[in-house]
């Protein structure tokens, strides 16, 4: 698939900004229910990360919608939550976005009670809802075996809520704001995060759920020279087809969106870096802690860079069944 | 009603009549055109096509055969592509025909992105998705004559390739070729229920059989090239 900028921007961005709201929501609930509020994690100052929050998902929210051709209609796209996941994904962003400003404007003033321990939960219910709508999207598409998996919702989630609070963190340190969050807990969700990302790689490196271009042209009911159907008690020898020729004289519109190929070098580098920025560095200066806010800087861009990888691969390394009608062996 | 198509890939020759018959009557049709082209006396011509036929080898030579395999939209009986739409611009109507309905599309791809066979064309011009419409405004127009009620793909076949009709009547052309020929849908291991039914190539008659692969127990492949020439002899004295 076509590596589209605007919504690889669009779904580490907003990605980043519902995990941060996830992981203070979640922060906040913990700390309400035991009681206390331990020192740096002052209301303002989580008030003050959710704003960052805010405008992550609402600048994803914008960049979606320039991969959109006839954006005058993008309005319609709110009326088929019924069926659609894009449908259900912009109806519960919007959500999001509303109760996200309730909540935000609670911390600022530092309300208590049963008001904002119901919008800090309805906050982290909706963003890991948005979330897992995104995902979805991707994951219901058949055609498309790198994305029809479990894991694809998955990476979702848990790649959006590491990046929440490690930037959560990094905010801690550079500006003073955020929240430390508890390190046990960011270090078990930096781990999963790394075995989640880890099975989505090698189930889409197996050849299961493979389609191959002889199951696409219906060799097996038949499609080729005398014999090409197997006999019915089996022992059918194997034909192999290949493309002689597409018929159009240039590119169109399936070999823009389904065409793309990717180098195994180009995807070996890119892997190592989603490794490197987006896992091994936030999880080392999360072990041995320097609280100098230039490396929480670094560490924060390090992240997302590492996270913008990891989801043009996501684009990238999708290989959709239109191909297997262009000259591809196996999807 | 599931109106839908049936590809002969026997008797297709390739010709690409289909493709350029449809792109003529959809490029002028209210429903869907035109469908841009972009440089189309340039070095690169592209554009938007409902109908694309692709050539094939299946086999290795000489047990070998080229098949031609036009596609265009399956009109399947459980549309990934309705399903997936945001805004409701994708339906599928009564009939069975899958339709874009052109003012209410936003150009997200998704329904692309959902079809397996590449069905669906995004028009760079409109920003909307377009697609196969089965000529619905030629099947049920009662201007037309009678006999041209049909897609503009199957009355340009001259290989007579396509066939079109309603797959829920049994006794259809369409349902009783199909039953005949063996016919399948393409894909069909992903569930969607495509309804165009496409024909395996017919086994060619033992004649030209025994000349490609003569068997042992005859005279072998000397005696298999006498026989068609002595069948090619009695062609030529009568």
């Amino acid at each position: 698939m076509k590596p589209a900028l605007s919504v690889i921007f669009f779904t580490v961005a907003s990605g980043a900004g519902l995990g941060l709201f996830a992981w203070l929501a979640a922060f906040d609930l913990f700390t309400l229910l035991r009681g206390t509020e331990s020192a740096g994690m002052q209301p303002v100052s989580m008030a003050r990360a959710a704003l960052v929050a805010y405008v992550l998902v609402v600048a994803g929210l914008c960049a979606s919608t320039l991969h959109l051709a006839n954006k005058k209609n993008a309005w319609r796209s709110f009326t088929r939550f019924r069926s659609s996941w894009l449908s259900r994904e912009a109806v519960f962003a919007v959500a999001f976005l509303v109760v996200a400003l309730v909540y935000t404007a609670l911390l600022v003033v530092d309300g208590r009670g049963a008001l904002r321990w119901a919008a800090a939960l309805v906050v982290l219910v909706l963003a890991v809802t948005v979330l897992v709508c995104t995902a979805m999207i991707y994951a219901s598409l058949k055609p498309i075996r790198q994305w029809h998996t479990c894991w694809t919702p998955a990476t979702y989630v848990v790649l959006g809520v590491w990046s929440g609070a490690v930037i959560a963190r990094c905010l801690r340190f550079a500006a003073g704001t955020g929240i430390d969050g508890i390190p046990l807990a960011l270090l078990t969700l930096g781990v999963a995060a790394a075995i989640v990302k880890l099975m989505y790689w090698r189930t889409i490196d197996g050849e299961a759920g493979s389609i191959t271009m002889e199951q696409a042209l219906g060799v097996s009911h038949g499609v080729g020279p005398p014999g090409s159907r197997p006999a019915p008690g089996g022992g059918a020898t194997v034909m192999r087809a290949r493309l002689l020729d597409t018929g159009h004289t240039h590119g169109t519109f399936l070999t823009d969106e389904f065409g793309f190929a990717l180098a195994r070098r180009r995807r070996g580098m890119l892997r190592a870096a989603f490794w490197i920025f987006a896992m091994a560095i936030p999880l080392a200066w999360l072990v041995l802690g320097p609280r100098d806010s230039a490396v929480a800087v670094v560490v924060a861009i390090a992240c997302i860079g590492g996270l913008l990888a990891e989801r043009w691969l996501f684009f990238a390394e999708a290989r959709h069944t239109v191909r297997l009608f262009h000259g591809d062996a196996r999807t | 009603m599931k109106l839908g198509l049936v590809i002969d890939l026997d008797t297709c020759v390739g010709c690409h009549a289909c493709a350029t018959a449809c792109k003529e009557w959809n490029g002028a049709s209210a429903i869907s055109g035109p469908l841009s082209d972009y440089e189309p006396y340039g070095a690169e011509p592209s554009g938007v096509w409902f109908n694309r036929v692709r050539h094939f080898e299946v086999g290795e030579y000489p047990a070998s055969k080229t098949v031609n395999f036009p596609m265009s939209c399956l009109h399947c009986a459980d549309a990934a592509c309705v399903t997936v739409c945001p805004t409701g611009a994708s339906y599928k109507r009564e009939d069975g025909i899958v339709l874009v309905d052109q003012d209410k599309c936003m150009g997200c791809n998704l329904c692309a992105w959902a079809c397996p066979y590449g069905a669906r064309e995004l028009d760079r011009a409109s920003g909307t998705m377009k697609k196969c419409t089965l000529c619905v405004d030629r099947i049920h127009n009662d201007e037309l004559p009678e006999a041209e009620r049909q897609p503009a793909c199957v009355l340009a076949c001259p290989a007579h390739a396509r066939f079109f009709g309603d797959f829920d009547d049994p006794g259809s052309a369409v349902s009783r070729m199909s039953a005949d020929r063996g016919g399948f849908g393409l894909l069909e291991e992903l569930g969607y229920q495509p309804v165009n039914r496409y024909l395996p190539p017919r086994d060619p008659p033992e004649v030209a059989r025994k000349a490609i692969a003569p068997d042992r127990d005859s005279a072998g492949g000397a005696g298999a090239l006498q026989r068609l020439i002595d069948a090619a002899k009695r062609f030529a004295v009568r």
